[in-house]
């Protein structure tokens, strides 16, 4: 008797279950999962995920992005790679991503690596698990080149921000104009010796040579330096008009602002030195700032340009929520444009397939912050340097003091984006 | 001309990142792996008060050598104790408290150009063609001032004399009533302290971030290693080799050749006279 | 009388069955044989079937651990014979550029790097280590720190081998599971190797270094030579190690030679107990897992890992294998004494 009221029970029990177990539209519909392993406690990492938040935030309130017919909620999930502290084997970085690919199942990844080594790393490791993959740091042409030897396996990988090659470009293209107002002729370059920086200088290297600017020198300095007299020294002594320098560890980058202005060193900088370009720049390195030029890739990641207003945009709403400005060395308008192009993506394959989703990434047409993102061949974000509306842009910008005597940072190329005209030192008129 | 001033101010640096180790290791032979660490956290205390107390730099300062050295004295009581006499446990410990701390610092989020401490004054000098400013200056004095307040305090104080005394033989110093453990966490109270005051007058020089601490400590070892341990002499002499060698490196073969300069330089000195330059611990201990 | 304060110590004692199973005798018994046996004898049935059990990333943990098992191993002989040794990652990093190297300029499949690698880099370590061997105690342990950190600069300077970039897409072992078990009994066949080699003659000779070099010089033998030896067989491990991450992860790059390498296995050993293998084998089985399941604290994980190694090693300093060892063998009892 009992046993039969037991058997009973269990089957009304079990009949009654697929009610309690019917997914239920709205709030409780299943997120979507987007990964973002990257070195969170370094500038790029931090603001990055920061601008992921803040993107995702915007999308949720609209109800989220929908799949088919059912509107889903971003969910981010984070794995710290540490891949940009020193001494972080790239196996260790390796372990992160698959951790949260296995266990979380995201259905794409953002930001990815820092470290352009352990990036082209995970290539394979993504191209195995079949993740959509938006890069949005590692700057380096290794991944266009690896990207070539077999699109078919790594076509799950795309990157939404600039590489070397376009950052090279615009201060090439800021010498020429520098060359031509001023009649500047004389370079040094000072270079990290990593690989998008060696590629950034030797690209800079090779136009100067071809623009006729006398090199005063080209030097190396292994990222963990922490003194740069040598190079600051040979340019004082061979009067070198302009220091090109390109470095994007902010320890060396402070030290040698801070080295620059403690040598006296009567010569323009020029070229991607991030305490330079932030905006408490004057207040941690100094008022010599001024007339330093430094490039911002892409638009967005920490000046307001009057004449792209989505730029202004991002950066109040950064600010409102977070209380502070991103600080220059953070690509994080492309961090905020990548979970964009992702929805939009979603949205037109309707569906969270990877091939289905790839395929639809690929004909992304997005007007972004950091302008219109496209990708090319080599899935990589097409930049240039006449509109907004066709391309993602960079900008160029100087410290100049405004009618108040206070320090502003002044877009000087390219001319769509231009405020001002770029001004020589007084010490440097001859 | 350029290349003699900024050897200098480079080895000087070099010597003030090795007093506060040498003190330690070489002459009461406590390891401190974390002195790179107390190095940073020095550092960072500094910018805190700065900051967020809003004290003048002065003081600030001051207050972070002092805790720094309580610090210091706090790690030997509770870490070193009961690992004392096992020497690979000690470096262990000692090693991932100073990794801990850091991480500690870069989970709390102190990276980034805003943590940079203000120099003591700005403005500088030229000698000649060279500009230096008076910020290195300073450092190559407060260099001087505490490598020959060393030398003294070994070889001229009662408790400096006390300390040498525990490293040469720990059983005749029990003996004569050296208290081993109230010296060994002076000696590193006194290394942290040192530790701390180098940091606040190079730190000024850029900006602060955790990955310095290490490095901090690989030039400490290589100073110590290459001048011979124990020796203040030596101390003096290996800094001047390695911070003239880099910067003569930099200039002569290239600039990204200067990391590897300290490297070379322990690797060429433990090969051909392992006790270091000036070391005086002779043949029983690295010898055969 | 007056009474005096009674004082008490602890004082320890062989169990019973230890004193049992010491001699010939303990066949006769199963339960004295099942005592020596058991311990020994599970953990590695254990390990040997892990990797059927373990698969995607916990089975790389399983790797993992065994990779720095055979690096912890590599240390701890280094040690039984006097080598106090700070530079593990020279071993490793030898071994994976060898291995990677072969396979990406010459496409030698990994059958043949990884005993190229192993033979190379136990070649190559020696004769780098060879001119340091007469050191002692702190200063061969600089060495063997700086020499790593050397390496890797000048490849970074030079850009060889794949500079800063290093060498992707190499090829990887038949399946994971082959990748797996060759990591379990390669650390398995270490850790026995080790543990005969040591206590036989040779073994013996290598302990008598470590204890009083002097006395063995006076016997006519040339402990140079030896400690060569030694340096040449923990290269080759360390190499083999190497050789098997870099195709396990199909990259080879600079890290290879990172500080981590060097110092977890000394972490290793030192929270398992020096001196007997399977300390350092239970030292890495331990962290290496620790490690990993702290991923889920974010950027505390660091910090937290170093704190559980510091109060291990404060609160063990014997290491966890010595004490278990003597919980096994012995027990306890609280006497007067008199």
């Amino acid at each position: 008797m009992k046993k039969g009221i037991l058997v009973m029970a269990l089957m009304f029990l079990f009949a009654v279950c697929p009610i309690f177990m019917q997914p239920q539209d709205g709030l409780c519909a299943d997120p979507i999962v987007i990964g973002v392993p990257t070195s969170l406690y370094t500038p790029f990492g931090s603001y990055g995920l920061k601008a992921v938040n803040l993107a995702v935030e915007e999308i949720n309130a609209k109800g989220g992005v929908p799949v088919g017919n059912v509107k889903r909620p971003l969910k981010v999930v984070v794995a710290d790679t540490r891949d940009g502290e020193p001494g972080t084997p790239v196996h260790d970085a390796l372990m992160a991503y698959e951790k949260m690919i296995t266990e979380q199942k995201p259905a794409a990844i953002v930001i990815g690596a820092f470290r352009s080594e352990v990036l082209i790393a995970a290539m394979d490791l993504v191209a195995k698990y079949k993740v959509p993959h938006l890069g949005t740091i590692a700057q380096t042409p290794g991944f266009q080149a690896q990207f070539k030897k077999d699109p078919a396996k790594y076509k799950y990988l795309f990157r939404v921000t600039t590489d070397a090659l376009v950052d090279a470009t615009y201060i090439a293209h800021t010498l020429d104009m520098l060359k031509k107002d001023f009649g500047l002729d004389k370079i040094l370059h000072i270079y990290q010796d990593t690989a998008w920086a060696k590629f950034f200088a030797g690209f800079l290297q090779k136009h100067c040579k071809e623009t006729g600017w006398t090199e005063a020198g080209y030097e190396a300095y292994a990222d963990g330096a922490s003194d740069f007299s040598p190079a600051l020294t040979k340019a004082k002594e061979s009067k070198a008009q302009v220091i090109g320098m390109i470095w994007d560890v902010p320890l060396g980058a402070g030290v040698f602002a801070k080295q620059y202005v403690a040598m006296k060193v009567p010569s323009l900088l020029v070229g991607f030195i991030p305490p330079m370009g932030s905006p408490i720049a004057p207040k941690a390195v100094g008022p010599e700032v001024e007339y330093g030029m430094t490039v911002e890739f892409p638009v967005g990641a920490t000046l307001a340009l009057a004449k792209l207003p989505k730029t202004g945009e991002f950066l109040d709403k950064f600010k409102k929520k977070y209380g502070e400005l991103p600080e220059p060395p953070a690509v994080n308008s492309s961090a905020y444009d990548s979970v964009f192009v992702l929805a939009s993506a979603i949205e037109r394959a309707g569906s969270l397939d990877p091939d289905k989703l790839v395929e639809a990434l690929e004909k992304t047409d997005y007007p972004g912050v950091s302008g219109k993102i496209k990708f090319n061949q080599d899935h990589i974000m097409v930049f240039g340097e006449k509109s907004a509306e066709e391309t993602g842009v960079c900008v160029v910008f100087q410290w100049q003091k405004d009618k108040d005597g206070n320090l502003k940072r002044v877009p000087v190329y390219p001319e769509f984006l231009a405020e001002g005209k770029i001004l020589l030192p007084p010490w440097m008129k001859k | 001309m350029s290349l003699l001033i900024y050897g200098l101010i480079n080895s000087v640096i070099l010597a003030l990142y090795t007093v506060g180790f040498s003190l330690c290791y070489g002459i009461s032979g406590i390891a401190n792996f974390s002195h790179g660490a107390l190095y940073i956290l020095s550092g960072f205390t500094a910018w805190n008060f700065l900051n967020a107390a809003g004290l003048p730099f002065y003081l600030a300062a001051v207050l972070s050598v002092m805790i720094t050295a309580i610090l210091g004295f706090l790690f030997y009581w509770v870490l070193l104790l009961r690992v004392r006499g096992i020497p690979l446990a000690e470096l262990i410990v000692t090693f991932a408290a100073g990794m801990g701390m850091l991480e500690l610092l870069t989970w709390k989020g102190f990276y980034g150009m805003r943590y940079s401490l203000p120099l003591f004054m700005k403005g500088g000098i030229e000698i000649g063609p060279v500009a230096i400013d008076f910020q290195r200056i300073f450092v190559v004095g407060t260099g001087v001032a505490l490598v020959v307040f060393l030398w003294l305090f070994v070889h001229h104080t009662r408790v400096g004399l006390a300390f040498r005394a525990m490293a040469q033989n720990e059983r005749t110093a029990l003996s004569v009533g050296i208290e081993s453990d109230w010296i060994g966490s002076l000696s590193m109270a006194l290394g942290a302290a040192l530790a701390a005051t180098a940091a606040m007058v190079i730190l000024p020089l850029g900006m602060m971030e955790s990955s310095i601490g290490l490095e901090v400590l690989i030039y400490a070892l290589a100073v110590a290693i290459v001048g011979g341990l124990e020796s203040t002499l030596g101390m003096i002499v290996g800094s001047f080799i390695i911070g003239f060698g880099q910067i003569a490196a930099a200039r002569y073969i290239g600039a990204k050749w200067m990391i590897i300069v300290p490297l070379a330089a322990i690797v060429l000195v433990l090969v051909v006279k392992p006790s270091g330059i000036f070391g005086k611990f002779k043949e029983l201990e690295e010898r055969v | 009388m007056a009474e005096a304060k009674v004082q008490r110590r602890r004082k320890r004692l062989d169990r019973g069955i230890k004193a049992r199973t010491d001699t010939i005798f303990v066949i006769a018994s199963k339960r004295d044989t099942l005592y020596l046996l058991l311990p020994r004898v599970l953990p590695v049935i254990a390990l040997l079937i892990l990797p059927l059990v373990l698969k995607g990333y916990w089975g790389k943990v399983l790797v993992f651990a065994c990779m720095y098992g055979l690096l912890a191993l590599s240390w701890d002989f280094m040690a039984c014979c006097g080598l106090f040794s700070l530079g593990q990652a020279l071993f490793f990093g030898m071994g994976a550029y060898i291995a990677g190297t072969l396979n990406h300029y010459f496409q030698i499949p990994p059958i043949i790097t990884v005993p190229a690698a192993t033979l190379g880099s136990g070649l190559l370590c020696a004769m780098l280590l060879g001119p340091v061997v007469r050191l002692k105690g702190v200063y061969f342990a600089m060495i063997t720190l700086m020499l790593p950190l050397l390496l890797k600069k000048m490849i970074d300077t030079t850009g060889i081998f794949g500079g800063t970039h290093g060498l992707p897409s190499l090829s990887p072992f038949p399946s994971e599971l082959v990748a797996t078990y060759l990591a379990v009994v390669g650390f398995l066949a270490c850790l026995f190797i080790f543990r005969r080699v040591i206590n036989s003659d040779y073994g013996l000779v290598l302990r008598a270094i470590r204890d009083d070099d002097r006395a063995v010089m006076s016997g006519a033998i040339n402990i140079y030579w030896r400690k060569i030896q030694a340096v040449f067989i923990s290269g080759a491990v360390g190499g083999f190690a190497g050789a098997l991450m870099t195709h396990h992860y199909q990259f080879l790059g600079l890290s290879t030679f990172a500080l981590d390498y060097s110092i977890l296995p000394v972490a290793a050993v030192a929270l398992g107990g020096q001196g007997t293998f399977a300390g350092a084998a239970i030292g890495s089985l331990f962290l290496v897992p620790l490690s990993e399941s702290l991923r889920a604290l974010g950027g505390l994980r660091m910090a937290i890992y170093c704190g559980i190694l510091i109060v291990s090693i404060i609160g063990l300093p014997e290491g966890i294998f010595h004490y278990m060892a003597r919980k096994y063998h012995q027990f306890e009892k609280v006497v007067e004494v008199k």
